[in-house]
């Protein structure tokens, strides 16, 4: 087929294509999930995916993740490399174990033995009224684990590339893709989270942040949807003059403490942006990377956005006024803007 | 100048049920030059997604944007063939 660079796709196909690319070469490679086989995964991550190889490496499971994660570990022991799929990742509990205490420390506890080529994909976030218990990002609750790895993306691009990264890595990686960036119909996802996607596999290597818009007033570090959020406040403080540079982590785990600290040195003021927990999360992550390097780069105090630490309400304008959105960065900004001059 | 039509197909779905759609997604955008049978869009009803490809080589003319309402027969864009 030949390349079509001008085709757009939404997130949610350009994982599926990254799964389907990887499968049509490495038969090793299989998918295990709820809804993931016939209905193609309920945030579309899976679409198309039973029709091309079928019901032997497309396997819609029972509702147990304790089950399936758990059979995800000992296939990837085996020697496959599976991609199970945890629906939301509110739903961690009853696999915690499989995770934590299984796929994250088996190539330790096997002196390096064992592999462990484990996909955990898994949907995350908020902002479309589906309370605490399928809202969440719990982007430190698993980059806090030493021995899993974690990928974020925030675009159709990326999301493919990554995805093929996360099936070749040898170690298990926590594939997290926010539901509002998937492009489905019946939810609003920002329009440049649809990119354009070449047929072809390729891969983006795990550890490397983007800048996705350079700049030399101030740095936000950030993640997933708030990537989007805090381009809409850059476009918002360009219009007055200030200069934001924006940086994408693209994967937590490994982290890129590198260009985090290069973009800090150079614009003097740090805002991180998540929307995960506020305490004990990416945010200190990030600004501890650069105070704990040198702290003397910074022109002001750094600055973090996230969700405050409560259980994600329900109610529309409850959840609204929690959320980290484009208003409240652009204020940030320009508060640190204010007092570095 | 050869302009093929892209409908939506009759009969796609149960219109008793539900009379209209809506337009998805995009893959391509406004004047691009796309393959025939590749897969330009798609539609959604209730929860269901339908695919709708390129009947002809050419450049892309949108009529009807993402998010549009659209029933069978309605006509979504046009290809360009010349």
């Amino acid at each position: 087929m030949a390349s079509k660079s001008n085709r757009i796709l939404t997130m949610s196909h350009a994982i599926a294509e990254g799964i389907a690319n990887e499968m049509r070469t490495d038969p090793s490679v299989f998918v295990m999930g709820e809804d993931i086989a016939a209905y193609g995964g309920i945030f579309g991550a899976t679409t198309g995916l039973l029709a091309e190889f079928g019901e032997q490496r497309i396997r819609d499971t029972p509702i147990s993740e304790t089950a399936f994660i758990g059979a995800g570990v000992g296939a990837a022991m085996a020697g496959m490399r599976p991609i199970v799929e945890l629906m939301f990742v509110d739903f961690f509990g009853v696999c915690m174990d499989a995770i934590y205490n299984l796929a994250a420390k088996n190539i330790y506890f096997s002196g390096g033995n064992c592999k462990v080529p484990l996909v955990i994909m898994t949907a995350t976030g908020g902002g479309y009224s589906d309370a605490g218990q399928h809202s969440q990002t719990l982007h430190a609750t698993f980059a806090h684990m030493p021995g899993l790895k974690v990928a974020v993306p925030s675009n159709a691009y990326d999301a493919k590339g990554l995805m093929i990264s996360a099936i070749r890595d040898d170690s298990p990686v926590l594939y997290m893709f926010h539901k509002g960036l998937q492009g489905l119909a019946w939810m609003a996802s920002p329009e440049k989270a649809a990119t354009e996607v070449p047929d072809d596999a390729y891969a983006i290597p795990l550890g490397e942040a983007k800048v996705v818009r350079p700049g030399k007033d101030a740095t936000i570090v950030t993640l997933s949807m708030m990537v989007h959020r805090s381009m809409e406040a850059a476009e918002q403080l360009a219009k007055d003059g200030i200069d934001v540079e924006v940086v994408d982590l693209r994967t937590l785990v490994p982290l890129d403490r590198a260009t985090v600290f290069k973009s800090v040195a150079k614009t003097g003021r740090l805002i991180v942006v998540d929307e995960d927990y506020s305490s004990f999360g990416v945010t200190a992550e990030i600004i501890t990377s650069v105070v704990e390097r040198d702290p003397t780069v910074l022109k002001v105090k750094p600055r973090r956005l996230a969700f405050p630490d409560i259980p994600i309400p329900y109610s529309r304008p409850m959840e609204q006024f929690a959320l980290p959105n484009a208003g409240k960065i652009t204020e940030a900004v320009r508060e640190s803007v204010k007092k570095g001059r | 100048m050869i302009l093929s039509d892209i409908a939506v197909p009759e009969g796609l779905w149960d219109t008793s049920k539900t009379p209209e759609g809506v337009v998805a997604n995009w893959f391509y955008r406004d004047g691009s030059t796309v393959e025939a049978g590749a897969k330009i869009a798609e539609l959604m009803v209730e929860k269901t997604v339908f695919d709708i490809a390129a009947p002809a080589a050419g450049e892309l003319h949108i009529l009807v944007p993402k998010d549009g309402i659209v029933r069978p027969g309605t006509l979504i864009g046009r290809i360009d063939g010349a």
